[in-house]
């Protein structure tokens, strides 16, 4: 949506540049670009600001509640609030791991699929089913395969001989953010290769030819030029990964609920818990707006660094 | 483009302007019974006899009152309070909602649900006994009390057994009228104790409704409510079923470990292939033995046990109005209706559990030996209200609070003490924040 609304502005500051005769031009630009904004304003802002509001009241589900300003006792209410900790504990543990696991995994991936195997365009299609599936399906998938009795995953691991009773993956303690962990990263997966595929492939030859002439070792080669020269779009699609990875909902939604005893309720699950199970809105609206403001400091950091570093 | 647009915001208006207008029609025309009108009822009926149940009700009501049309609408337990939420607060909910009392309690003082209270006859008010009108009259949030729905389904714990085992073991096979005590099926548990086999299974992965509810046996009711404030409690009553069913597991050794993670209905496999003698399960959980079980298994329902007293807590599924609902009178005469002895017979056979109407009750295929439904007719009066059903928050402390730490205990990660702190500390902090 930011971007839409970048594009749809980009346009208008050009004509006022333009100069002669603003006035009348500036509005009829206004008039075109009003279609466009429209939906912006009603269905991406209003609700944004809606929520920003929230965060500074009392709001309560209920027809009798009387909603009133309540300042900063919210926010207050968050940082003394032990539930809240632990759910972004593991909301972090989550992004971080899902991140960079995912990236490890698709640069692997891509690094395989950018060589001039046979079939490599039937791989390439098949690399990307992860994507076309939607996080329901694909939580109802999973929740299948680490069925405690049905599931596939016990089986063949007992087949191999490497397990001696079934294991509940998602309803143990320990297992169970592991298991959604894994989940998280196969989902991802697509999206991240097929960035890291198309990085790879802008990587100019000559270089490599260059390095091999030198006698730079595979290793070297990929150290000192692959990677340097994918930087951009690495820094790119992680920070857009870890973005998406830490509002994730819908998989662990469906997956665990957030279960057993609250060991995979990640920050999205507990404001949906605290706004739709328990009735509190405006506690709720709180945690998302604390929640943009983590993300935004998170990624200014990470990405300020990275642009230093590449200058 | 400009005209475009200027079409569609006024074609957005007109929209908005009718609804505005039906739903205003609609609201004067709830007033007069004659005109037809049409109802939706939310049903989470899941079981394939209660679905046919269900919907075999609906019919008839459609064919017998042509200007009430019931428009059925399936739902489900698993999202159904998040599903509620949302509509109650758009102003759009079903007219009939099909809910269970717990879920009741919170809807009740947020002021979504319609009191009943003067809008049903007395023919089914007069039916149902009061210890279950109890579990559905609930403060409304404003100091005042009322009747948010009609109780018709009840679940009582009993334990299903093995009758070979049992048989072999020479244990005296209890009655209603003289069940086991907690003693005596400590003792028996370890008899049925072999190599490779327990005595009994618990399931505990949701073990807070069942620990609460088989509490009041020592009369453990884990809060005190003082007008609308509540606290935890948990002393020597409260503990007294928690420590027993953690001493077989740990000290006696008489309850399979390995079954704690399982849900209610996961140890049937093993309980058919002899594993455990005895299955503490609801009533409802028959139906899966009645249709899994190998043909020459052969299994009893045995009587709830008995503590100080036989008494458990009871929550009902219930029928309510939404407060928004265009045509309570009509939704209200529907339910009427819906919950007669006759359907509620019907209902409970469909869901193998036990009907609030005692007209019901008396039915002879309710109390048949068949199935062991006589037994689990009969348990039907130790319900008592369950005491944490007029508790505000009690589903968040389940949840953040009860659910963990029970886990933990069962799971011998803490000590009965360490559990008794947490759940009363952590507990009435959950609880303050519904408490003013």
């Amino acid at each position: 949506m930011t971007l839409t609304a970048e594009r749809t502005h980009r346009p208008a500051a050009g004509h006022r540049g333009g100069g002669r005769g603003g006035g009348w031009q500036r509005r009829e630009t206004l008039m075109l670009m009003l279609p466009a904004l429209v939906p912006v304003l009603v269905f991406s802002v209003g609700p944004l600001l809606y929520g920003i509001f929230l965060a500074f009241t009392d709001a309560r589900s209920g027809r009798n509640a009387v909603t009133s300003f309540v300042g900063l006792s919210n926010f207050g209410d968050l940082l003394a609030d032990g539930d809240f900790w632990a759910s972004f504990r593991i909301g972090l543990v989550w992004a971080v791991s899902v991140t960079v696991l995912q990236f490890l995994a698709s640069l692997g991936l891509a690094l395989l699929l950018n060589e001039n195997l046979r079939f490599r365009s039937f791989a390439r299609v098949l690399a990307l089913v992860p994507w076309a599936m939607p996080p329901v399906v694909i939580g109802l998938m999973w929740r299948l395969v680490y069925h405690p009795n049905a599931g596939i995953l016990n089986s063949v691991l007992q087949d191999a001989g490497l397990l001696d009773h079934n294991v509940d993956w998602l309803n143990d303690f320990s297992l169970a953010l592991p298991a959604v962990i894994v989940v998280g990263i196969w989902t991802g997966m697509p999206q991240t290769t097929v960035v890291l595929l198309a990085g790879l492939q802008n990587v100019p030859k000559e270089l490599h030819e260059a390095g091999h002439m030198d006698g730079a070792s595979t290793f070297r080669r990929f150290w000192s030029i692959t990677l340097p020269q994918l930087r951009p779009v690495i820094v790119t699609i992680t920070s857009l990964d870890f973005v998406w990875n830490i509002n994730q909902f819908g998989l662990v939604y469906v997956l665990t609920q957030g279960g057993p005893g609250g060991q995979t309720r990640l920050p999205m699950l507990f404001a949906y818990e605290e706004a739709f199970r328990y009735g509190f809105f405006g506690y709720a609206a709180t945690l998302g707006v604390a929640f943009v403001i983590v993300v935004l400091a998170l990624l200014s950091i990470y990405i300020g660094r990275q642009m230093r570093e590449a200058n | 483009m400009r005209t475009r647009t200027a079409l569609a915001v006024a074609a957005a208006a007109i929209v908005a302007l009718t609804a505005g207008c039906s739903s205003g029609g609609g609201g004067a025309g709830g007033d007069k019974a004659d005109g037809p009108v049409s109802l939706k009822f939310l049903s989470l009926a899941w079981q394939k006899e209660s679905i046919a149940a269900n919907k075999q009700i609906v019919d008839e009501w459609n064919k017998a009152n042509p200007n009430i049309k019931v428009e059925y609408v399936q739902g489900s337990w698993d999202n159904v309070n998040d599903q509620l939420v949302t509509s109650f607060e758009a102003g759009d909910p079903p007219d009939v909602i099909h809910d269970d009392s717990p879920a009741l309690a919170g809807f009740a003082s947020r002021g979504y649900l319609l009191d009943l209270t003067g809008k049903l006859p007395a023919e089914l008010t007069g039916d149902i006994p009061k210890p279950a009108w109890d579990t559905v009259t609930f403060g409304d949030g404003k100091g005042g009390q009322g009747v948010y729905g009609v109780p018709f389904l009840q679940e009582s714990q009993v334990l299903i057994g093995n009758k070979k085992l049992l048989d072999a073991a020479k244990v005296r096979i209890p009655t209603p009228d003289n069940p086991w005590t907690w003693d005596e099926f400590a003792e028996i548990s370890k008899k049925l104790t072999k190599e490779g086999s327990f005595g009994v299974a618990w399931p505990l992965k949701s073990p807070v409704n069942k620990v609460l509810n088989l509490a009041l046996n020592f009369g453990g009711t884990f809060f005190q409510v003082d007008g609308t404030k509540a606290t935890v409690k948990v002393g020597p009553e409260e503990q007294e079923v928690m420590r027993r069913i953690h001493d077989q597991l740990y000290k006696d050794k008489s309850a399979d470990p390995s079954a704690l993670g399982m849900g209610t209905a996961d140890p049937l496999p093993g309980f058919y292939a002899g594993k455990y003698a005895l299955l503490p399960a609801g009533v409802y959980l028959r139906q899966q033995v009645v249709e899994q079980a190998p043909k020459d298994f052969e299994w009893i329902t045995v009587p709830p046990l008995k503590g100080t007293s036989a008494e458990q807590g009871a929550t009902s599924q219930t029928l309510s109005v939404a407060a928004d609902s265009k045509y309570p009178d009509q939704a209200a005469k529907f339910i009427s209706f819906f919950l007669n002895s006759a359907n509620q017979a019907k209902l409970a056979k469909g869901d193998w559990l036990l009907p609030t109407s005692v007209k019901a009750a008396s039915d002879p295929s309710m109390t048949t030996t068949e199935n062991g439904w006589d037994v689990a007719t009969a348990s039907a009066k130790n319900l008592v209200v369950a005491p944490y059903l007029k508790v505000n928050g009690f589903d968040e402390w389940k949840s953040k609070v009860a659910t963990p730490t029970l886990q933990q205990y069962f799971a011998d990660k803490i000590t009965l003490d360490q559990a008794a702190k947490t759940l009363v500390e952590e507990g009435n902090k959950v609880l303050e924040r519904y408490n003013n």
